[in-house]
């Protein structure tokens, strides 16, 4: 297989506003990142890719396949949507088993592949407990859980690590860098850069609907790591969190911004990252979410796009 | 795609409409209003009013439940069954599995009828019991009252069923639009004399009630149909209904809710 997803100059208006403008690119096997600010069209290719938008113009393929109503294609598509909404009122182990029933799969064999699922991503202990009492990160791992029960050909992740606690982060990532290993192909959208580069070097960039750069990902590193990242922590005890984060060289800045939010602007990325758990675990604060803001990656591209 | 997966589907999309529509806290609601009939029927009894009979039972439950409680309970759980997964951006959860659109229409559709008869049939009965009670006469001996009720449940159901879905597939606020075809639409053109209430579904409804009811305030209605002629007329509308859903929900794009 060449290609896992391809577009030729894929348009996509919504009303006047411009989702998708003359996108092209191609996406390969393995893992490929689709990096892009916040309203970069992330959203859009992938709501194309799995059918749930029509293109105005242009031609779209994944797995060599027109994606629009193509339902047999589902069985080999698994799909992880940005939003956190799920079925409230199901338990974890209800609601992957019954989308895995949708895919025609007996109810001892869904039931089967729900638990194992689960297990994969690290939520069997809450498997029997209502999704709507799950963290955000546990909602990132159960919608994790679901795309990959049924042991699809291709994953679509949308922001898959979007407001996960680091814990989460980590089981997300080995989650589906195992996926791969295993010969899965995965299109993962996200805003930081830093993520992606963890499981993979292949990524393309999307800035206003278009596809501004594809390939390797060192490329483009030198010119991020001018930019200080931000991430911004959700935890309440943002200065005990700070006096903890101020030991590392290579933060830039320090803000409380609110009661429970710290931001932090780090010149290492990858380095912040890598020693974030282990900082958690040391001082034992809690930590809701983890989230990078667009304006580091938005300078970025902004240098990028002239 | 075999028999025995799409029996499958069919089950799952359909109990888990079941379960959103009888097993989540909006049933309270639903349970209160549905049971109108019963404590309506309770409350005559227990005031001991003495013109309280089997005639003043469909007197009262002919506005009351066929114009309010029916259609109230058929817009609030059909408006819901594809809109508001939209809103809630759980659709892509359905629609990125190996079941159609329409596969979902239906199967949602079959789930909705299920649960709003669980709602308002009970009632009716318990209401019809508690007034042969009342009036010392066998439970069987006004059953056509029973049975015609019934039946405009029944019929009612899948038609204001089928209109409001296809509405809530069409504009974003359902309820809105589907409280002024319910309400104002059939009262007000369920009441022009002439043909003209032959465009509501309530007339269908009470040409039902007509040609099944021996004594009542129905048999002077003016409808020159059968019960079982304006059954089918219903039964025809709502499959129309249901074939224009599909038909618009297969060309619907979904896009992401902030």
């Amino acid at each position: 297989m060449s290609a896992v997803a391809e577009a030729a100059g894929v348009s996509k208006w919504y009303g006047e506003v411009l989702g998708l403008n003359a996108f092209t690119a191609s996406f390969g096997t393995g893992i490929t990142g689709l990096v892009g600010p916040n309203g970069a069209g992330k959203s859009t290719l992938f709501k194309l890719l799995i059918g749930q938008l029509h293109a105005d113009q242009g031609t779209l393929r994944l797995l060599g396949e027109n994606p629009w109503n193509n339902v047999p294609m589902m069985q080999r598509l698994g799909y992880c949507p940005e939003h956190n909404q799920m079925y409230g009122w199901l338990s974890g182990q209800q609601f992957v088993e019954a989308l895995m029933r949708l895919h025609g799969m007996p109810s001892e064999k869904a039931s089967k592949a729900a638990s194992a699922a689960l297990k994969v991503v690290g939520l069997s202990g809450a498997a029997h407990r209502p999704t709507r009492t799950y963290s955000r990160g546990m909602r990132q791992r159960a919608k994790l859980a679901q795309a990959l029960a049924h042991d699809p050909d291709v994953l679509i992740l949308d922001e898959p690590l979007s407001g996960a606690d680091p814990m989460a982060r980590v089981q997300i990532l080995r989650t589906i860098s195992d996926f791969a290993k295993d010969g899965g192909h995965v299109l993962m959208s996200t805003h930081v850069l830093y993520e992606i580069e963890r499981i993979t070097n292949n990524i393309v960039l999307i800035h206003n609907g278009k596809a501004i750069a594809s390939g390797d990902i060192h490329a483009i590193r030198a010119l991020i790591d001018e930019h200080p990242h931000a991430v911004r922590i959700e935890t309440s005890h943002p200065r005990q969190f700070a006096q903890a984060l101020a030991r590392m060289e290579h933060v830039v800045s320090l803000e409380v911004p609110a009661e429970d939010t710290l931001l932090i602007r780090t010149r290492k990325p990858d380095a912040f990252y890598k020693e974030l758990p282990g900082i958690v675990a040391d001082t034992k604060l809690d930590v809701r979410g983890l989230e990078s803001p667009d304006d580091s990656l938005e300078a970025v591209f902004r240098y990028l796009v002239g | 795609m075999g028999f025995t997966e799409s029996v499958r589907r069919l089950w799952v999309v359909t109990s888990l409409t079941l379960r959103y529509l009888l097993g989540t806290r909006r049933v309270i609601a639903m349970l209160l209003l549905s049971a109108f009939p019963f404590i309506l029927a309770l409350s005559l009894a227990a005031a001991r009013v003495a013109a309280f009979n089997i005639l003043l039972f469909q007197v009262l439950l002919i506005p009351l439940f066929l114009q309010v409680v029916l259609i109230f309970v058929t817009l609030v759980n059909a408006t819901t069954l594809i809109r508001e997964e939209i809103e809630d951006n759980t659709l892509p959860y359905l629609l990125t599995r190996p079941i159609s659109k329409p596969a979902v229409v239906i199967y949602k559709y079959l789930g909705y009828v299920v649960a709003v008869l669980v709602l308002l049939v009970p009632p009716i009965v318990l209401a019809y019991g508690v007034t042969q009670a009342y009036q010392g006469t066998g439970l069987t001996t006004d059953l056509d009252v029973l049975g015609g009720f019934l039946v405009a449940t029944v019929v009612g159901t899948v038609a204001y069923g089928a209109v409001f879905l296809f509405i809530s597939v069409l504009v974003r606020k359902p309820l809105a639009v589907g409280l002024l075809i319910g309400f104002v639409w059939e009262s007000i053109v369920g009441s022009i004399p002439g043909d003209v209430p032959k465009l509501s579904v309530i007339h269908y409804l009470r040409s039902v009630l007509k040609g099944m009811i021996a004594v009542g305030p129905m048999t002077t209605y003016r409808s020159d149909i059968s019960a079982g002629i304006a059954v089918l007329i219903l039964v025809g509308f709502s499959v129309a209904m249901i074939v224009l859903t599909v038909m618009v929900f297969q060309q619907m794009e979904f896009r992401q809710k902030a």
